[in-house]
């Protein structure tokens, strides 16, 4: 049995470009207190403002990094000389600005407000403003030095090359002040359950607690790198510091930050991408088990950045390559169901065809092909990290331009432009303002795709001829980049960072007058685009699917994710503090 | 736009048989890249990391080495050298903005086992059409064994952010023909 066919394609879209739902949808219990509200909506408003300026930074550096890749050196123009004491300066700004500053502000407060609207619960919201407050004032120490080029460290800041105390500390306090929103989530959620006994966790809340149990898993990792090593260290306290333990604790960070990344815009495909198409998210169950299988795989692999370092056995880069091949499974589940709820969209607007139905879906709407756009980079970007995780493929793609390449169609694309979309739709809906241009905003988003498209193109073929990344190769003196034959790959990677730099300026210019703008409405107008669901998991625990019941003990396998990242760390660690070798630092920049 | 015949939507029992099908398929992809890696490892098509640097280096513990007393070993002279065995070895230091020495040159045909240490902060030893990647750690040895099949030039760079110098970090390994 089919369920009915929809006929009229769904009502014009409004400004917001959310169409009224088709059929039953959750509605979360309504927050009746206007004040505390506001508020709350206020605060994720910070967080999300905040995260765009330091995107709008970072992002304006990118292009001059493309023409270098393109050969043209524009590091010596006085104005950009007068900024930026050198490329690596600038490198340094671009990687910590966009990947670390952009997501973490954006994430902090989209992962705080959709559980909490989602199950109506009261949080203090003090507490909400004092980690807002912490947070910034964490990214404002550490940007000090970021900025007089006493921090020139990239951003995986790799000792023994030494920056300021003071980077080191304020980077701790951000990263310090996420796992104060953890906690916070992590309880809101457990008095719910216990005011609920025997219900299933809405599905929207079960996801972002899911991400920030596996983020507070992850971050162990670089927090202890930072605060037991490099803070004394830095400080002068201790002689030196041992580089590859330094490296293995922030990449145990390193790696599962990318899925602290990409989950909270898989939050969004699975749950709201549905409805602004028109069609229904295709199985709670499934959704539930994707995460939870994040939550348990993703941490602990991030070995497979190590193959190139001495001193750690084969074995255990094999285990973690292996446990890295696997988390490619969520991902293709993601894929089948995501596309499937797609088709379903299409399908309701009158789509024919094996793939005719594509044509229906409401590729005009920016919030909507914003998205759709980065789940089909993240595709290729998926092949292409399937390659940088195999240890006998990774040797040739290690450290080339291959590698900035991937995450730029990944994090880059799959992330920043989800995040775009949202932005769209959530700042409406945070402050009654409204998108200022639908077309511009649309231009801006499939330009942005189109370079990055091209980008990836270029960097990933100049890295199989073995051009570096991370250097200024505009500048090399040995000739050996120009015995290379990568004249078009280079060319390429040039036109992108125009193109990329065009996008930047139409998305920007979009999102400033919307924020700019006064307030037309109440933001309640736009909701929350919540969608119905083919497979719902129901309300009474007992009732449902046995995957909903497997996965509702969320704190259980938090506790597995913490073992089993003790367990594919620990030996690994053992060995290296054992045999503990402490080196001095240096400042080379 | 003429007939609109309703078109049917997915229900849940079809989506269920196709997702559990998608993955049946994602699972066995994974076994056979997993498969496939380990066939790598063990045919020795990929250059495996080692760090103890076998019995040949003294100064060398657990594949760690006290950056400051680099001149207790092989590495205070740095090259290629044949032991009395027969067997090649070739010791190689990084340092900002430079490798020593700064030309290799090894034959053709022979397996030759790199050491790679470096004596400041982390540098990457990539050897451009090749799968030798190995990253150089201060306090560290990465070894391991290699064969160049054919005579050339190949270029050597530095693939990690090692400061100012970084993108002028480069050398070149010459594989000559073996004279016998
Ligand atoms: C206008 C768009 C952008 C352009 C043209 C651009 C360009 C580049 C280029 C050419 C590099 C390589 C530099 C090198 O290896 O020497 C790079 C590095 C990087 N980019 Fe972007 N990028 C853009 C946007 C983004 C976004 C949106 C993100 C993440 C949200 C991002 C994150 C990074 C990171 C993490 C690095 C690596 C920095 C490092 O190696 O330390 N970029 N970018
Ligand atoms: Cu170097
Ligand atoms: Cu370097």
């Amino acid at each position: 049995m089919t369920t009915t066919p929809l006929h009229a394609p769904p009502g014009q879209a409004s400004a917001s470009g959310i169409p009224a739902p088709t059929g039953v949808v959750r509605q979360p219990p309504p927050i009746t207190d206007a004040g505390y509200l506001a508020s709350l909506k206020k605060v994720t408003q910070y967080y999300v403002v905040t995260a765009f300026l330091a995107l709008f930074i970072g992002v304006l550096i990118g292009p001059l990094q493309a023409l270098n890749y393109g050969g043209i050196n524009v590091y010596d123009i006085p104005i950009v000389k007068a900024l930026l004491k050198s490329y690596y300066q600038g490198l340094s700004l671009h990687g910590v600005l966009n990947a670390l500053v952009f997501t973490q502000f954006f994430i902090s407060g989209w992962l705080l407000y959709l559980p909490v609207r989602d199950l109506g619960a009261r949080i203090n919201m003090r507490f909400a403003w004092f980690t807002y407050v912490l947070m910034t004032a964490g990214l404002l120490l550490a940007a000090v030095p970021l900025l007089t080029n006493r921090a020139t460290l990239l951003y995986t800041f790799y000792p023994p090359m030494q920056g300021d105390a003071l980077f080191y500390i304020g980077a701790a306090i951000m990263v310090g002040s996420s796992l104060l929103v953890v906690g916070q989530i992590v309880l809101m959620w457990w008095n719910w359950k216990r005011a609920n006994p025997g219900k299933v966790t809405p599905l929207v809340t079960f996801m972002s607690v899911a991400v920030w149990m596996m983020w507070f898993v992850a971050s162990l990792g670089i927090v202890t790198e930072v605060v037991a090593l490099l803070i004394p260290w830095s400080l002068g306290l201790v002689g030196g510091v041992d580089p590859l333990l330094s490296k293995t604790l922030f990449w145990w960070t390193g790696h599962a930050i990318v899925y602290f990344w990409v989950l909270p815009a898989y939050i969004s495909w699975y749950a709201f991408i549905p409805r602004h198409a028109g069609g229904r998210t295709v199985s709670e169950p499934l959704t539930r088990l994707v995460f939870v299988l994040f939550l348990l795989n993703s941490t602990p692999v991030g070995i497979h950045h190590q193959y190139a370092d001495p001193n750690i056995s084969n074995l255990w880069k094999t285990v973690h390559m292996f446990l890295t091949f696997m988390i490619a499974v969520p991902s293709l589940l993601t894929a089948f169901s995501v596309t499937a709820s797609l088709e379903d969209a299409a399908r309701a607007r009158g789509g024919r065809g094996l793939v005719g139905w594509v044509t229906r879906l409401p590729w005009g709407n920016a919030i909507f092909s914003a998205q759709v756009l980065a789940m089909i980079s993240f595709i290729l970007g998926g092949a292409g990290g399937v390659v940088n995780a195999s240890s006998s493929f990774s040797p040739v793609v290690h450290n080339t331009a291959w590698i900035p390449g991937h995450f730029h169609i990944t994090v880059g694309t799959a992330t920043t432009l989800s995040f775009m979309g949202i932005a769209l739709w959530l700042i409406p809906h945070l402050t009654g303002k409204r998108l200022p241009s639908m077309r511009v905003a649309s231009w801006a988003v499939w330009t942005w795709f189109v370079g990055m498209m091209v980008f990836a193109l270029g960097m990933h073929w100049q890295g199989l001829y073995g051009v570096s990344r991370r250097a200024q190769v505009s500048a090399a003196a040995p000739d050996v980049y120009r015995d290379l034959p990568i004249a078009i790959p280079t060319m390429l990677t040039a036109i992108s960072g125009v193109i990329l730099l065009i996008s930047a300026l139409l998305y920007f210019s979009v999102l400033f007058r919307m924020l700019l703008s006064p307030r037309v409405e109440n933001g309640e107008q736009t909701p929350i685009p919540y969608s119905e669901a083919i497979s719902p998991a129901g309300e009474k625990l007992a009732a449902a699917h046995p995957l909903v019941r497997l996965t509702e003990p969320l704190m259980a396998l938090w506790v597995l994710a913490l073992a089993l990242v003790l367990l594919m760390y620990g030996p690994v660690l053992a060995r290296m503090v054992a045999n503990m070798q402490l080196v001095p630092g240096w400042r080379l920049y | 736009m003429t007939s609109r015949r309703p078109v049917p939507r997915l229900e849940h029992h079809t989506l269920e048989r196709l997702e559990n099908i998608w993955l049946g398929v994602a699972i066995v992809m994974n076994v056979l890249l997993f498969t496939s890696a380990i066939a790598s490892f063990v045919s020795g098509t990929y250059p495996s990391l080692r760090g103890e640097g076998g019995h040949h280096i003294t100064g060398v513990q657990n594949g760690r080495i006290d950056p400051k007393n680099i001149a207790a070993t092989p590495f205070a002279k740095p090259g290629l050298r044949e032991n009395p065995d027969g067997t090649l070895e070739a010791f190689v230091v990084a340092k900002a903005f430079a490798f020593e020495p700064t030309v290799l040159r090894v034959p053709a045909g022979r397996p030759v086992t790199f050491h790679v240490t470096s004596l400041d902060v982390l540098h990457g030893y990539q050897v451009e059409g090749t799968n030798i990647n190995a990253t150089a750690i201060p306090g560290q040895v990465a070894s391991f064994t290699t064969t160049f099949r054919r005579p050339g030039t190949l270029s050597t760079i530095c693939n990690e952010y090692c400061g100012i110098g970084h993108h002028n970090m480069v050398t070149r390994v010459i594989v000559e023909t073996p004279q016998q």
